[in-house]
């Protein structure tokens, strides 16, 4: 792969937002659970009363995807849409709570009772739909389903998105929204995480490095390689993570920090745990992963991040953390 | 690195389960009879909505999961088309990659009303998928994209490009959707639905639902010739866009449609005047068809393009819609033959920019044919196909 810029970064978690997220997690907190109060405060006002409006994953997709925005300095607000700037989101369930509340009312009342504002949010893209419109974003506009591996597998699309030449810059990364309904179901299911099941969104800005370039802004890091594979075993993990190291060109034992799911991946890299802090947090874990990582990572070392979900969906991705 | 820049992305079959009937045979020769679909809901109760009308697939008796029994079947037919025996093929090499908008709604509806249900693990919509990466033991990426009424545009777009960037050599690509209560009601309450669709009529009123699936097989060109396939189309390039203005309605400028198009012709590198048929999203509701109308005159500009839309045939099968638009242009580019638009009487003049095809089906030999989709959300993505 060709290298991919990061140039901005945000995370809402049952730990709270980023930047003070990363003081909690430093101090060794853990939390699982719903994110805890108004998660779209630090947004431009039109856009915290537009989240106001939406659904709860469209409100995390616009609290951490909005923040990645600004961040990277990228954050317009009005103007026409912007054909070079596109967004990727990965989500385990989607409008899951949604499609329940518009159901709910449906079977209780009838199709009187149906409501046509839940109805037109029981799309799973409806929380990209909220973050293009909020920021102009006029280029590609995906969402993908993966299981647990949609947030890296919506980074590696995002990437191969800029690399083509298909976009300067992707917003991209994965969020699930919780809610009583979704736990219901997954006890039914017999989906009980090893972990509790926690509430989050975690969103990069990849950019053209010539566009990062043009722009002058500082780069956190890069991406260098990813894939995406399906299987019942450890061995899918393996073979994500030796096909992520192929596509950068780099061997295993390259690698100096390791987060997500386990893999046999380089035995001598440091591991950071994500899961046991900020709870499973589905499509927003893989992204997560990859920004402990990527703090906890020496400027230029290699960090690696990995996603196993029990569907068998399995996805990795390596960068390198910027040079200061 | 890899090899990226050679690779190009070919359909070596293709699968479907229509309204029109089970097989691509079916379906095609419905589509080219200008036969539809379209009647009064038998599957389920609909005495409490308004409009009660769809394209039902009736030829398959499915207890439940239909979404999922549907895309094995189209799956199954596509890779028996593609000579392609899933055994055969490298499992790590092999993709799977299905849109869907409702996936296990049936099983969803049932879990809400009554508290339980047989296979809760069949609900997500990521589920068919997996039942597919399953059954065909597929080791390769798997992915569900969800761009509402443009997921399998986007399904095949997304496995055209990760053949195209080496990710994979085979990827079982397309949509599937069922009809149930949720759905009818949703579309109801949105006001959204007409007991005929008339796409691009003047009397157009709504959309009318459908299911089905349809699936083709995304393959490395060299990966096909090495094996001596016959092969059916090239996927010439792949465009979406957002149209970022509203969450229901249409960009009345078309521009998403527009962005997603052009992205699409840039990528296959090929001009507008190459194109010799557009597959159009044509819904038949009175904003969607309009603002096609306005996206492709302006792609087209004063060349009257031949454009038809299949919704008139088998309903708007949402998650699946631009997977049989692909099918179908693959065999329009095949046989030469564009298929009518059912439900089109009087084409609305605000759509007489384009040369659609109606009444009957029309010989015309094209090299290059573009499919567009848009959907909830302001989604858009497009296609190009053109003869290998």
């Amino acid at each position: 792969m060709t290298t991919v810029a990061i140039t901005g970064a945000a995370a809402v978690t049952s730990l709270g937002a980023t930047p003070s997220m990363w003081r909690r997690f430093d101090a060794g907190e853990h939390a699982a659970g719903a994110v805890v109060g108004p998660s779209v405060d630090a947004l431009p006002a039109a856009v915290a009363t537009r989240a106001a409006r939406v659904e709860r994953l469209g409100q995390l997709v616009l609290a951490a995807g909005g923040g990645a925005l600004h961040a990277a300095g990228l954050a317009t607000i009005d103007g026409p849409p912007r054909a070079a700037f596109g967004v990727v989101v990965g989500t385990a369930f989607g409008c899951f709570l949604t499609n329940a509340a518009y159901e709910r009312r449906f079977v209780d009342g009838g199709p009187a009772a149906a409501s046509p504002r839940l109805f037109a949010a029981t799309v799973s893209n409806a929380a990209a739909g909220e973050l293009a419109i909020a920021y102009r974003l006029g280029g590609p506009s995906v969402t993908v389903t993966a299981g647990a591996a949609s947030g890296l597998l919506a980074l590696g699309h995002a990437a191969d998105l800029v690399c083509a030449g298909r976009a300067d810059a992707v917003v991209a990364g994965g969020a699930d929204a919780l809610g009583d309904e979704l736990v219901r179901w997954a006890s039914v299911a017999g989906l009980a995480p090893p972990a509790a099941a926690s509430e989050a969104a975690a969103f990069l800005v990849l950019e053209d490095p010539a566009s990062a370039g043009r722009r002058g802004v500082s780069v956190l890091g890069t991406i260098e390689g990813f894939a995406a594979a399906f299987g019942p075993d450890a061995s899918s993990v393996d073979a994500a993570v030796t096909r992520a190291l192929d596509d950068a060109g780099i061997a295993a034992s390259a690698i100096a920090v390791i987060a997500g799911a386990s893999s046999g991946a380089s035995s001598r890299a440091q591991q950071v745990e994500t899961s046991t802090r900020f709870g499973q947090t589905f499509g927003a874990g893989g992204a997560l992963a990859l920004l402990a990582a990527l703090r906890a990572a020496a400027p230029g070392a290699f960090v690696l991040a990995v996603d196993a979900c029990p569907t068998g969906h399995r996805a990795a991705l390596v960068a390198r953390a910027g040079e200061p | 690195m890899p090899d990226r820049a050679i690779r190009t992305a070919v359909v070596t079959g293709c699968g479907v389960v229509s309204p029109l009937g089970v097989g691509v045979r079916a379906f095609w020769d419905g589509l080219v009879a200008g036969r539809s679909a379209i009647a009064p809901i038998e599957r389920f109760p609909v005495a409490d909505l308004d409009p009660r009308s769809a394209a039902e697939v009736r030829e398959l008796d499915i207890a439940e999961d239909r979404a999922t029994a549907f895309a094995r079947r189209a799956a199954d037919e596509a890779l028996a088309d593609a000579g392609l025996a899933p055994g055969a093929i490298d499992p790590c090499r092999l993709g799977v990659c299905l849109g869907t908008t409702l996936g296990g709604m049936e099983l969803f509806e049932r879990w809400i009303a009554n508290g339980a249900v047989a296979a809760p693990d069949r609900i997500p919509y990521y589920a068919p998928a997996v039942a597919l990466a399953r059954g065909l033991g597929s080791r390769g990426p798997v992915a569900t994209p969800q761009l509402a009424c443009a997921s399998s545009t986007q399904a095949i777009a997304l496995a055209a490009d990760w053949v195209r960037l080496g990710r994979a050599d085979v990827v079982v690509a397309g949509g599937t959707d069922l009809l149930c209560r949720f759905v009818v009601s949703g579309f109801n309450s949105l006001r959204a639905t007409a007991e005929i669709a008339r796409p691009f009529d003047a009397a157009r009123r709504g959309l009318v639902l459908g299911e089905g699936a349809a699936v083709v097989v995304v393959e490395d060109a060299r990966h096909a010739e090495r094996r001596g396939a016959a092969v059916r189309a090239r996927i010439a390039g792949v465009g979406c866009a957002a149209d970022a203005v509203h969450m229901t309605a249409p960009d009345r400028e078309g521009g998403g449609a527009i962005r997603a198009i052009d992205a699409a012709l840039a990528d296959a590198g090929i001009p507008p005047r190459a194109v010799g048929f557009v597959s159009a999203h044509g819904t038949g509701t009175p904003y969607n068809d309009a603002m096609e109308a306005v996206a492709l005159a302006r792609t087209f500009g004063r060349r009257r393009v031949a454009v038809n839309s299949i919704k008139g045939a088998i309903g708007h099968t949402l998650g699946a819609a631009g997977a049989f638009e692909a099918v179908m242009c693959v065999q329009v580019l095949a046989a030469g033959v564009i298929p009518p638009t059912a439900g089109l009487e009087t084409v609305d003049p605000a759509c007489a920019d384009l040369d659609l095809v109606r009444g009957a089906a029309r010989p015309h030999d094209v090299d290059a044919v573009l499919s567009t989709s848009s959907g909830f959300a302001g989604t858009n993505a497009a296609l190009v196909l053109a003869r290998a």
